[in-house]
């Protein structure tokens, strides 16, 4: 059987699941929400003492050398708890591609930093128009005496106003027989002469920027990954980053049917609990069921990626997809079966709901990604686990 | 021995015991039930290789495989096409009476269930009592030393092939209706006992509906104490539930869509597997699968580590059957006007005209209409999502 949590990785799901049900009510993190920053500087520092930030880098770089299966369990707990801190942007993608990729004097500069959530960071990787395919690049970056010169704009840079430096997506080349060749990835500190930022909030509470490169010359040390074959970074990175969602969304589904159930419980109409009707409960029943087959794919994509299967990347299309579809079910029938108070601002349901809105369509809706499963199950069947 | 080792063992038995007529029953299955007579012969062939009860503890004729192997096994043989088994003694009587039968019992029907000399059907439903089954009233009434049986059962699956029914009787009326209820075994020949065939939706006969008329039935044939047969049974839903692996079957039922959407044309010129509308059809029921089939082997981890199923085997039963019936309506979509073709002798082994349409569509109109079964029986859909609502969310 392929899913066996260590002895460690239990403790970790223990003690994640214990310091936010004791620290991380829904209240404080509305009141974090409302704050300038958007998130607690304060949990934050816990979570990088705690050695959350840590846990999923290699020990070399002074990480716990965990992999998905750590960030699973993490995002599992942050999905749960409606956690705001930035840990998908600054930890996932932007800790995750400087260290696979980043130049050494980049690395040491800014790794330990973001590890230790001393520093924060963004990855601007989308487009205005094209959100759905991160290889639209028009973004430009060309080669100077000493490096690069970049220009463009970039869209929806998740914590751009957190971020104390960023990795960019630019084109330095043709587009190739494959539409994601000829990009290359750039770190850039913030300070940067000609970068700009507009910032705002999404509806999940966080904060985002538009980010304007005007003119922005870099090093050669800025170059993240290979010249013009950015991706080959950057799509293990998507890989850990859709497990890292995904998780959330899972831990926010299982939230969504324990606050159903008991609320169904509780409330009374025509004399009775309204939890006794058997629609209710066959509805939360076919909730239940699209959330352990989406716990299930999980688990396996998490296990598959840290083992290197053949069809990882056919299951994380997989989970991805299963996202889509049972994060909807499942937040559409918790706020349908709340009734009124689901539609509130007050109440946590909404929250949830909003926040698997955003997981459901960010890095690839559910078509996207079912379409991308028919292409790679052509190209190979599911090996027997 | 290696799982890898047991597996080539496996594949070399079947490549050589298979004979084409019971490989070909076993392609030509419509429903959970393949030809009969080729069943009763790849039956008797596993008999005298010792294998054909992997699931009974070895001291009562099981093999002593380790879980996995007995995985290995069904899956080696869905794969090999052989037909599958009868299930009501095999999968549902015998590991019951090995948990509650006399010493008796077990010496007179152990044996004779897995020669294939006994042919079981289950006498559980009533025309008045599915879903809720303990307000059955089929009655057995105690006369010296023998039952006297009044009533009728019915979707009795082969019951006409059958010379033995176990089932549930009313011998009480007081109380709670589970209270009344007692389990016994009952011979096909019996005076009295008249067997009446149901014709199903595709035009064969799979379930009978059984009727008692004054059928006397020795006391000795009480499995349980009297009174006692509902938690027998209860038993006995268990091993029909956990018992199942869905992921092979969707695995085959992948490939047949697989193969058909590669050599049959969609509107417009190409093939069904390069339209893309019905590409994204597949990968959406082929995405529930996969999300099945990890969580068949969560399953299988928690019965390895000791565990139970517990509620998983419900969500198994529910999702495994809806998901095979998204599989048959992509395979009508593709085959449509083939599917019409009604040519039952077609489908028995050994048929030698010629079929009309292509080979890959023979089977697709009455695996569709078949398989809208497989949600009712075994305890329904609903009857699941009960059960889930209850033992597991506790409403």
């Amino acid at each position: 059987m392929f899913i066996e949590y260590s002895e460690e990785q239990n403790m970790l799901r223990d003690s994640a699941e214990r310091y936010l049900r004791d620290n991380y009510s829904f209240e404080s993190r509305q009141a974090a929400v409302k704050q300038a920053r958007g998130f607690d500087a304060d949990q934050w520092q816990t979570f990088a003492e705690l050695g959350w930030l840590a846990m999923t880098f290699k020990e070399e770089s002074d990480g716990f050398g965990g992999g998905a299966l750590e960030t699973m369990i993490l995002c599992e707990q942050f999905g749960k708890y409606l956690v705001l801190e930035p840990y998908l942007e600054s930890v996932v993608l932007v800790g995750g591609l400087v260290e696979a990729g980043a130049q050494p004097e980049i690395k040491q500069q800014y790794l330990s930093g973001l590890i230790a959530g001393e520093r924060q960071g963004a990855f601007a990787y989308l487009e205005e128009g094209a959100v759905a395919d991160p290889t639209f690049v028009q973004t430009t970056a060309e080669s100077s005496a000493d490096g690069f010169v970049l220009n463009g704009k970039k869209t929806v840079v998740l914590n751009g106003p957190e971020a104390d430096c960023f990795i960019v997506s630019a084109r330095t080349g043709a587009v190739g027989q494959d539409s994601s060749q000829g990009i290359s990835l750039f770190f850039i500190h913030k300070d940067t002469p000609g970068l700009s930022l507009t910032q705002y909030k999404t509806y999940d509470g966080r904060s985002a920027s538009e980010l304007q490169l005007e003119n922005v010359a870099v090093s050669d040390q800025a170059l993240v990954g290979e010249l013009h074959n950015g991706f080959a970074t950057a799509t293990p990175v998507f890989s850990r980053a859709m497990v890292a969602v995904c998780a959330e969304a899972v831990g926010a589904m299982d939230a969504l049917l324990a606050a159903t159930v008991d609320y169904t419980k509780q409330r009374k109409q025509f004399g009775q609990s309204i939890s006794g009707f058997q629609v209710l409960r066959h509805r939360m029943v076919d909730m239940f069921m699209e959330i352990e087959l989406t716990r299930s794919l999980l688990m396996a994509t998490a296990w598959k990626l840290d083992n290197h299967a053949a069809d990882a990347e056919l299951c994380v299309a997989a989970l991805k997809a299963k996202v889509g579809k049972a994060g909807r079910y499942v937040s559409h029938n918790a706020v349908q079966l709340h009734g009124g108070i689901g539609t509130t601002d007050e109440f946590s349901v909404g929250h949830y709901f909003k926040r698997l809105a955003v997981i459901g369509v960010m890095f690839g809706s559910r078509d996207s990604h079912l379409s991308r499963y028919s292409q790679l199950s052509t190209q190979l069947s599911v090996e027997p686990s | 021995m290696t799982d890898n080792v047991f597996r080539s063992d496996v594949r070399a038995f079947l490549a050589e015991s298979l004979t084409p007529d019971i490989k070909r029953a076993g392609e030509l299955m419509t429903s959970v039930f393949a030809d009969f007579d080729a069943t009763m012969e790849w039956h008797r062939i596993l008999y005298a290789k010792g294998w054909v009860a992997p699931d009974w503890p070895e001291e009562y004729g099981g093999t002593g495989w380790t879980l996995s192997q007995r995985y290995i096994f069904q899956e080696e043989c869905k794969l090999a096409n052989a037909p599958a088994l009868f299930a009501m003694g095999l999968q549902m009587l015998g590991p019951m009476l090995i948990r509650y039968g006399t010493a008796e019992q077990k010496k007179y029907y152990l044996p004779r269930m897995l020669s294939g000399e006994d042919v079981w059907c289950q006498g559980y439903s009533e025309p008045g009592a599915g879903s809720d089954l303990a307000s059955l009233i089929t009655a057995a009434v105690r006369d010296g030393d023998d039952y006297i049986i009044n009533g009728s059962k019915i979707w009795t699956s082969y019951a006409q092939h059958s010379n033995k029914i176990f089932c549930l009787v009313r011998t009480a009326k007081e109380g709670k209706p589970q209270a009344g209820i007692s389990f016994i075994l009952v011979d096909m020949d019996t005076k009295g006992l008249s067997v009446e065939p149901i014709v199903g939706l595709d035009g064969t006969v799979e379930q009978c509906q059984v009727y008692f008329d004054d059928v006397r039935v020795p006391a000795a044939n009480l499995v349980g104490a009297e009174n006692q047969g509902w938690d027998v049974a209860k038993s006995l839903l268990e091993f029909e539930r956990g018992g199942h692996n869905f992921t092979i079957d969707h695995k085959k039922q992948m490939a047949k869509i697989d193969h058909q959407a590669s050599t049959q044309r969609s509107a417009g010129g190409g093939l069904w597997k390069d339209n893309p509308v019905f590409a994204a059809k597949v990968a959406d029921v082929a995405v529930d699968a996969l999300a099945l089939e990890f969580t068949e082997l969560r399953v299988k981890g928690a019965f390895e580590a000791g565990g139970n199923a517990g509620a998983l085997s419900s969500l198994i039963k529910v999702m495994g059957t809806e998901i095979g019936q998204r599989f048959n309506e992509l395979s009508l979509e593709i085959m449509a006007e083939h599917a019409f073709v009604k040519q039952l002798d077609a489908l028995v082994p050994g048929f030698e005209g010629d079929a009309i349409g292509p080979s890959c569509g023979l089977t697709t109109m009455a695996e569709y209409i078949n398989n809208r079964a497989a949600t009712i029986y075994g305890g329904s859909a609903e009857i699941q999502r009960d059960i889930i609502a209850k033992r597991v969310l506790h409403l």
